[in-house]
């Protein structure tokens, strides 16, 4: 279990996040916007995975569970208030939805 | 040493696929690669020996999340959605060095953390009676109120869903154009 090493697990994390990020900026589409978020969290869960592998504990592991089940949760209300959005506005793109403009 | 290459396979398959999630426009094709990424990372979790946080991402994220990212695509208008230009493409070149500089932020905080990390305290106990007997012996004592909080979350989070996707007796017209 100590073959790989930490900053392995790191970059490999900070990579996916970077990309998860990058999506949520570049992303024109709603539901994508919500499937780079899903990276984004998947990079989190495999630093806490991996930190754990190398510490030898069992805490990022639970925390990690715990992410799932949270993903879960914002994949369910999210989708709701895109669906929602699409029915009542007929609008699908990020930049059409401009209710809150001052 | 086997190990390390299996994880740089997975790390690859993984990092591949949330390029392709990243890139690609049409959301059929983004949900396969998304698909795709998250069997990658179950897979780096199952060479950490983090099995049963691997089953459960097979089981919730591969499963259940892209079912449900699969339904709801089935409700965009699909006519729309190839009409217009899938990414902001100005605002990702421009958006590209602050996300740069965001990585370098994280790789100086997590170095710095490296050098301060403590032992471990179950790694006896992980190699006595396996890791999903501990994972769960601390779960449901030392998190357990924590757990408890996650499934009212969970509740909550259904409840919510429910009202907010239930239909109602009139649209909203937009009054700002």
């Amino acid at each position: 279990m100590k073959t790989i090493p930490l900053e392995a697990y790191f970059v490999v994390s900070m990579i996916l996040f970077g990309l998860g990020v990058l999506g949520l900026i570049v992303r024109r589409n709603l539901i994508t916007v919500l499937m780079s978020l899903e990276l984004a969290l998947n990079a989190v869960n495999v630093a806490f995975v991996g930190a754990d592998a190398h510490m030898g504990l069992v805490e990022g592991q639970i925390f990690a569970l715990f992410i799932i089940a949270l993903a879960a949760v914002e994949a369910a209300v999210g989708l709701g208030i895109i669906i929602a959005i699409f029915r009542y506005r007929h609008v699908e793109s990020t930049d059409e939805i401009t209710d809150m403009r001052g | 040493m086997v190990r390390f290459l299996i994880f740089l396979l997975f790390s690859a398959w993984a990092i591949v696929s949330a390029v392709g999630v990243v890139t690609f426009s049409n959301p059929i094709y983004v949900i396969i690669w998304l698909l795709s990424c998250l069997i990658a990372v179950a897979g780096i979790f199952f060479t950490a020996g983090a099995e049963l946080v691997g089953a459960l991402q097979l089981l919730i994220y591969a499963v259940a999340i892209a079912v449900f990212y699969v339904f709801v695509l089935t409700a965009v208008p699909w006519e729309k959605a190839v009409k217009k230009d899938s990414h902001y493409r100005t605002e990702g070149v421009l958006s590209l060095p602050l996300v740069l500089l965001l990585y370098l932020e994280m790789v100086v905080v997590f170095l710095l953390g490296v050098v301060a990390s403590p032992e471990g305290k179950f790694r006896e106990a992980i190699a006595k009676i396996g890791n999903a007997e501990v994972v769960g012996s601390v779960l449901f004592t030392k998190y357990f109120f924590a757990f408890e909080v996650v499934s009212v979350v969970l509740l909550v989070g259904m409840i919510g869903a429910v009202l907010i996707g239930r239909k109602e007796s009139q649209t909203y017209e937009d009054d700002t154009a």
